[in-house]
């Protein structure tokens, strides 16, 4: 499905500020999780900037779209949209990593916009499955009896925290109680902190995983704005499943010399940034 | 000796989970925010009862503590009040990054049903007879940790536990315990209930050890010894002044558990008092064993837990007091 040219290049150029905003952040912290946050980008600007119903002036409206950042160590991107968004001052980015600072190494609940504190691999996929369950409690239903949440949850999870046993106890619960407002995307960049996701534990075929779980299953150029829309406006439709959108992207996406590179955590330097800010200009 | 708020006699045996489904069941009616989750473990009455009135707000995830734990705080973190129900062994054991991250960090509104805690759990056997909960727990910033004494008792905790606005950690003990305290005594979270009055030493309790306790002093009441006896329902935080009071005024502390005294109860009292005042203690508890299976009077012998162990502590350490004046 081809959405509007003009759409589509708004989420772009918002997708390419949240990249330079990340690499300010990091320039300031010394060091940061360059690889997952660029691979994450393009799908945290559509959640944010398209399809999420969420108010930057009232973080705890009750009823707003959630995002859990499970692998929550990827969190420049995310304090880059939640900036870009209005929901804190962008002068918080200078603080990054620092004593006192908001923007932690890790997402936290401290800064507004933030709906989980991670940092231990696994777990955010469980948070966001009793979100969406409270979503549920109480919802009006419709005429089949099946309940109309009050809201969406969305969760990134990592390719390489696929590993973690407690991801798959949730992607259970989540069918069993056929929980439709939940949203997982797998931001399947290949790479893991030590090497290739394949070399380490190898996840194919994982499309099929999920689908034997009892999930709707999409899978995706997690680039491509298209088809990123696109799956997240089937997700909205099927009913009676959890939604997983398997996004086939690059570690370090955006900035060519750094692409396929794993950079998962690293020290920026003075070229590292001159390279970045170039690609990125 | 004057007896503050015990029955005479003590009243029916019953277990800490039927009592803290009674006051669940009278919870439900005025807090429409709660919702039980269970890890693959029985309803009791008010699970039964959700079942059947309020299907949205009851949910089984299985053999999978770990999800069990971050669903509630999932849960939480939208607004509602959870309590999670299963085996408290697995839950400190398998889910005790959850209960440190996704919880007590940032203080989200769980409460965790610490089912079949301590070592008191008979049959099961060592795998599931859990030593080190309440060393375990402590160390969690943010955690607040109960441990009710009878069935009276685990009723008011409830209550109290879902008034409280933060995550909590509440250790129910498997067995049938007998009811010791009277319907209306003063109870509040991090105060101590002070039993008996006496002087020459203090026993503080936690959680089922109560009873044991009380035979305990009653046994010394006959030798003309009189203890003071705390009710150290509350962990954490744990009742400082009622330490410190008991140090001043005694000049000799026992603790009772049945738990490690490595970093339990009797961990938690050592370091008040080592900061406060030296006196003789002594921890009655599990010395650095595993469990095994047996009945709970066979237990308390075995493990060195019994009303008569908890009384010789106190002999030997009234003739220690002298030495530390």
């Amino acid at each position: 499905m081809a959405y509007d040219e003009k759409l589509i290049k708004e989420l772009e150029g918002k997708a390419k500020i949240l990249r330079r905003d990340a690499i300010e952040m990091i320039k300031a912290g010394e060091s940061g999780w360059v690889g997952g946050s660029f691979s994450q980008a393009d799908i945290i600007t559509a959640l944010y900037f398209h399809r999420m119903k969420h108010d930057p002036q009232n973080p705890e409206w009750e009823d707003r779209d959630r995002l859990i950042v499970s692998k929550a160590h990827c969190c420049e991107t995310v304090y880059a949209a939640l900036g870009e968004a209005g929901y804190f001052p962008k002068k918080e980015y200078q603080s990054y990593g620092k004593l006192g600072a908001i923007l932690q190494a890790h997402t936290e609940r401290i800064v507004p916009g933030v709906e989980y504190s991670g940092g231990s691999l696994g777990q955010g996929l469980s948070f966001a499955l009793g979100e969406a369950l409270a979503a549920r409690i109480g919802a009006p239903k419709d005429k089949s009896g099946r309940p109309l949440p009050r809201f969406r949850v969305f969760c990134i999870v990592g390719d390489g925290e696929s590993d973690e046993g407690q991801i798959w106890e949730a992607v259970m619960a989540a069918a069993h109680y056929k929980v439709d407002n939940l949203v997982a995307i797998v931001d399947h960049n290949k790479f893991q902190s030590s090497g290739k996701v394949e070399e380490r534990i190898n996840l194919d075929p994982l499309p099929e995983k999920w689908q034997a779980f009892g999930w709707d299953v999409a899978e995706i150029d997690g680039h491509n704005f298209n088809e990123i829309l696109s799956a997240l406006e089937k997700a909205d439709k099927v009913q009676g499943k959890p939604h997983v959108i398997i996004a086939h992207t690059v570690k370090c996406k955006g900035v060519p010399s750094f692409e396929h590179k794993n950079l998962h955590f690293c020290k920026l330097t003075d070229e590292m940034y001159a390279e970045a800010m170039e690609a990125l200009k | 000796m004057k007896r503050n708020y015990v029955r005479e006699p003590l009243g029916e045996m019953k277990t800490m989970y039927e009592a803290y489904n009674e006051a669940m069941l009278e919870l439900v009616k005025k807090n429409g925010n709660i919702v039980l989750l269970y890890g693959d473990f029985p309803r009791g009455a008010a699970g039964e009862l959700f079942q059947k009135d309020y299907p949205d707000r009851i949910y089984d995830v299985g053999i999978a503590e770990a999800n069990l734990i971050t669903t509630a705080a999932g849960l939480a973190g939208a607004g509602k009040m959870p309590f999670t129900h299963c085996h408290s062994i697995f839950a400190v054991g398998r889910a005790y990054n959850q209960i440190r991250q996704n919880v007590a960090f940032d203080r989200l509104n769980v409460k965790i049903v610490l089912c079949n805690s301590g070592m008191l759990w008979t049959f099961m056997g060592g795998s599931h007879q859990i030593i080190e909960e309440i060393a375990a727990l402590r160390a969690i910033p943010n955690l607040v940790l109960v441990s009710p004494a009878d069935p009276v008792e685990t009723r008011k905790v409830t209550k109290a536990v879902a008034e409280h606005i933060g995550p909590v950690a509440i250790r129910l003990s498997n067995p049938p315990v007998p009811t010791i305290y009277e319907e209306e005594y003063p109870f509040e979270l991090g105060k101590a209930v002070t039993l008996l009055d006496g002087g020459d030493a203090t026993i503080i309790s936690t959680g089922m050890m109560l009873a044991d306790s009380l035979e305990a002093a009653n046994i010394l009441a006959r030798e003309g010894i009189n203890v003071r006896l705390l009710d150290m329902h509350t962990l954490k935080p744990i009742d400082e002044e009622a330490i410190i009071s008991a140090a001043k005024e005694t000049g000799a502390i026992v603790t009772v558990e049945d738990s490690s005294i490595i970093g339990g109860l009797g961990g938690a009292v050592a370091e008040v008092v080592v900061e406060n005042s030296l006196l003789p203690m002594r921890r009655v508890g599990i010395r650095d064993r595993f469990g095994q299976s047996g009945t709970v009077a066979e237990l308390k012998v075995e493990y060195e837990i019994s009303a008569q162990h908890i009384a010789q502590a106190v002999r030997e350490l009234i003739g220690k007091k002298k030495s530390y004046r």
